[in-house]
């Protein structure tokens, strides 16, 4: 058996080229998504098997305009490609441009040919210039840039065999290293060059150039060599800035050359289909409008949608617990199998169609182009409320899950800006406030139809949702006016050419995020889900049996009937278990919000992640009712203050409930990513204390309002 | 002066140089360069950006990374 090489792939290309189409392509749902070490900038990296049997593991690098970058984002691109650090760097690089916009595409490809990296050049979407009557000329392009140059369309799956088969050959032969620059340097760019060259570990004068320009971050260099290439840059008159101007200008001198040589177009200016849509879809009014239609639609969706495939998950885990009891009555460990382990799976899978259905059509949005639109729309709105158009699609994102949302402010250059976006971002309602949602708004709210046409419930859910959305913009503006100004911001972006989804794509982003919250955000729900279960089981000394006795001899000379003593018990047994003891504690706090001990417990183990509050009741009544199958609703309905025949869950302490829920930050995974993101701890303190006593006041408010 | 900031809707212009600063290389790789058509085409629904076009295609840009592009209209 002969050994598997790996061979290393980097996927390089500006945003918008059908890189990430690309990636999936080649490496179907053989993913993994991790951060790069210290930065919470995604690294996908997936693998697949070469036909000469080597294995070529593929990084996807985030959309790279130039070797000379802007944002975060594009400096950890940058720094993963040149940093002298010695780490391992791709071994081949496939650079994917879009034919229809080659040569603003090329200006990258040059600087990372400059550069010596072994380079295959992936035309994509070269049908489309062909399709309007144009040519191509592959070989005259790879005259000019030295390197093999594949047409290939990513959407329709043409020639992708070729692409493979050069990549087949590139593992069978040494990679060509080649002097030949496409870029002639200045007299102070070869003098700084020159002088580095002695002294780094680079192979040509191009590289030194590039970490010359950008010593001041680039990993790998000591303090000592990035004072010695300071000075080196002051003595040589060496301008950063002019210089990055200067060579980008003298690379796009030579494009227009390549062009007529390699491109024959017969396309003329003329009003093209996107052109057409966004005159509607970026109208002063319609646009808003429109926007505030779809999104109106993506909540309807999530909501109905969702309704029956959750009614029957919930429906067969209710099912398989009750079964599970009756056949083995009595018993500790089917117990446990029913209301510990089945109620925390149950209570994880529940989410997962609406999760799906939220990525789903998100990532329609974002692969159609429609969000880039919503950039261009709000920037100005945003810049208001001291945010960047870019974190309208945070923002949009918090609505599934704040960590990726939080994850994607890295392409805001503003420091400022950034922060803002990551500290408000936790506001607008996640997917995993849905079920806490769901439960309350099905409690307080009745199943009708306003107009016959809309859904009440829906209506509630989008209120919720826009309560959420304005606490972010009142914090947002708050921060804005107390935190000091730093960094410049910018919005120019490119508006892609509209386009129908690739669904490949589609698919694997649903299936990604419903992996990722199954494996991550189900993992802390099931742990939880079995903590809770002993802690609810069992209590300090022998307080619980002593508790059940005096139930049973109270009612005993009451003469009570055997369900309602049941009842009792259950629930004098919960109330001096351990968990009860911790709600209790909780309780004077909380009074006042017009919650009990109980969903005191529930807040606590809402920290975890939110989406517990429903676990944790289900866990909690179960163990409580002797009748296992009424809805946790139902129970919840039946629940009163101890003593009293006061219903806890008035419709007052359940939108206290659910206001609390909107603004509370009781997540400890999102705690962590800003205090990675920000990396310090004072930012997710600030961002607790802020979002605790907004979920304080406000629950209180509406205590005192609607009840 | 014009910049591509003082163009109204519908008007084109060619490029002539770029205001240097932190940005240009930016605006440089969006395709903004000397001696390339641009026309406005609208401003965003809530002002301060704007929707330009070239040959091929779209951009969005503030109003104040507009006022750094030198331009003279076509007439």
């Amino acid at each position: 058996m002969t050994e598997v090489k790996t061979i290393h792939i980097g996927l390089v290309g500006n945003p918008n080229s059908g890189k990430s189409s690309l990636f999936n392509y080649l490496t179907g749902l053989r993913q993994n998504v991790s951060n790069f070490p210290g930065v919470t900038v995604e690294k996908k990296t997936g693998d697949f098997y070469l036909d000469n049997g080597n294995m070529a593991e593929v990084i996807d690098l985030p959309g790279l305009y130039s070797l000379y970058p802007n944002s975060a984002e594009e400096k950890i691109v940058v720094n993963l490609l040149v940093a002298p650090n010695g780490l391992p760097k791709p071994d081949l690089i496939l650079y994917v441009a879009d034919a229809t916009q080659l040569e603003r595409h090329l200006l990258l490809a040059t600087q990372i040919a400059d550069y010596g990296y072994p380079l295959i050049f992936v035309l994509n979407m070269a049908d489309l210039v062909e399709q309007n009557g144009g040519t191509i000329s592959e070989n005259a392009l790879a005259g000019y840039l030295g390197v093999p140059v594949v047409k290939v369309s990513v959407r329709n799956g043409t020639n992708l065999n070729e692409l493979t088969g050069l990549i087949n050959k590139h593992t069978t032969r040494e990679p060509v290293t080649s002097d030949r620059a496409l870029y002639t340097m200045s007299d102070p760019e070869k003098g700084v060059a020159d002088t580095l060259m002695g002294h780094l570990p680079v192979t040509n004068r191009y590289q030194a150039l590039v970490i010359a320009h950008h010593h001041e971050w680039v990993e790998g260099l000591s303090t000592d060599d990035r004072l010695r290439i300071s000075k080196l840059c002051v003595e040589a008159g060496f301008h950063s800035l002019k210089l990055q101007v200067r060579e980008t200008l003298s690379r796009y001198d030579h494009y227009d050359e390549v062009m007529r040589e390699v491109v024959k177009s017969n396309r003329r200016a003329q009003l093209t289909l996107t052109d057409k849509i966004d005159g509607v879809i970026t109208h002063k009014f319609l646009g808003p409008l429109i926007f505030f239609i779809i999104m109106f639609f993506v909540f309807q969706a999530i909501y109905t949608w969702s309704a029956f495939p959750m009614d029957m998950i919930e429906m067969a885990f209710a099912k398989a617990g009750a079964w599970l009891q009756g056949l083995f009555p009595g018993m500790w460990w089917a117990d446990l199998l029913a209301n510990g382990i089945l109620a925390g799976l149950g209570g994880v899978l529940v989410f997962v169609p609406q999760i799906a259905i939220l990525f789903l059509l998100l990532s329609v949005l974002e692969e159609s182009g429609y969000m880039s639109r919503v950039v261009f729309m709000f920037d100005s709105i945003m810049q208001k409320f001291g945010m960047n158009g870019r974190s309208m699609v945070a923002l949009i994102s918090s609505g599934a899950c704040a960590i990726p949302a939080i994850m994607s402010t890295r392409t805001i250059s503003s420091q400022k800006e950034r922060l803002i976006t990551i500290l408000v971002s936790p506001l607008i309602s996640c997917s995993a406030r849905l079920p806490v949602y769901a439960v309350l708004v099905g409690f307080a709210v009745p199943d009708e139809k306003w107009l016959g046409l809309f859904n009440l419930q829906g209506m509630a859910f989008m209120g919720l949702y826009m309560l959420g959305i304005m606490g972010a913009l009142a914090a947002a503006l708050f921060f804005r006016f107390i935190l000091r100004t730093t960094s410049g911001s910018y919005l120019m972006m490119e508006l892609p050419d509209y386009k129908p989804p690739i669904w490949k794509n589609v698919f694997i982003s649903v299936w990604e995020k419903v992996m990722s919250f199954v494996a991550g955000a189900g993992k802390i729900i099931m742990i939880i889900s079995l903590v809770l279960w002993f802690l609810a089981s069992f209590g300090p000394g022998d307080r619980m049996s002593k508790a059940e006795e005096l139930v049973r001899a109270e009612a005993l000379t009451l003469g009570t009937a055997e369900e309602e003593t049941n009842h009792k018990v259950a629930a004098a047994r919960l109330e001096s278990s351990w968990i009860g003891h911790m709600g209790k504690v909780l309780e004077p706090t909380i009074r006042p919000l017009g919650f009990d001990w109980k969903i005191g417990i529930a807040l606590i183990t809402s920290f975890a992640a939110r989406e517990v509050f429903v676990g944790t009741m289900a866990t909690i009544y179960s163990i409580g009712a002797t009748d296992d199958e009424k809805t946790i609703r139902e129970r919840m309905a039946a629940e009163v203050w101890p003593g009293t025949s006061d219903k806890v869950y008035t419709r007052a302490t359940s939108f206290a409930l659910l206001v609390f829920y909107v603004f509370a930050m009781q997540c400890m995974s999102t705690l962590a990513i800003v205090r990675k993101e920000t990396g310090t701890w004072k930012w997710p303190v600030v961002q607790f204390v802020f979002m605790g006593v907004l979920a304080y006041f406000g629950a209180m408010l509406v205590q005192v309002m609607v009840g | 002066m014009q910049t591509l900031a003082t163009l109204r809707p519908g008007e084109t212009g060619t490029i002539m140089l770029l205001d240097e600063g932190t940005y240009t290389c930016k605006l440089l790789n969006l395709g903004l360069l000397p001696k390339s058509r641009v026309t406005m085409i609208r401003r965003s629904p809530f002002g301060g950006a704007y929707y330009v076009k070239l040959e091929r295609h779209q951009l969005a840009v503030r109003e104040e990374e507009a006022g750094t592009i030198i331009i003279e209209k076509t007439k």
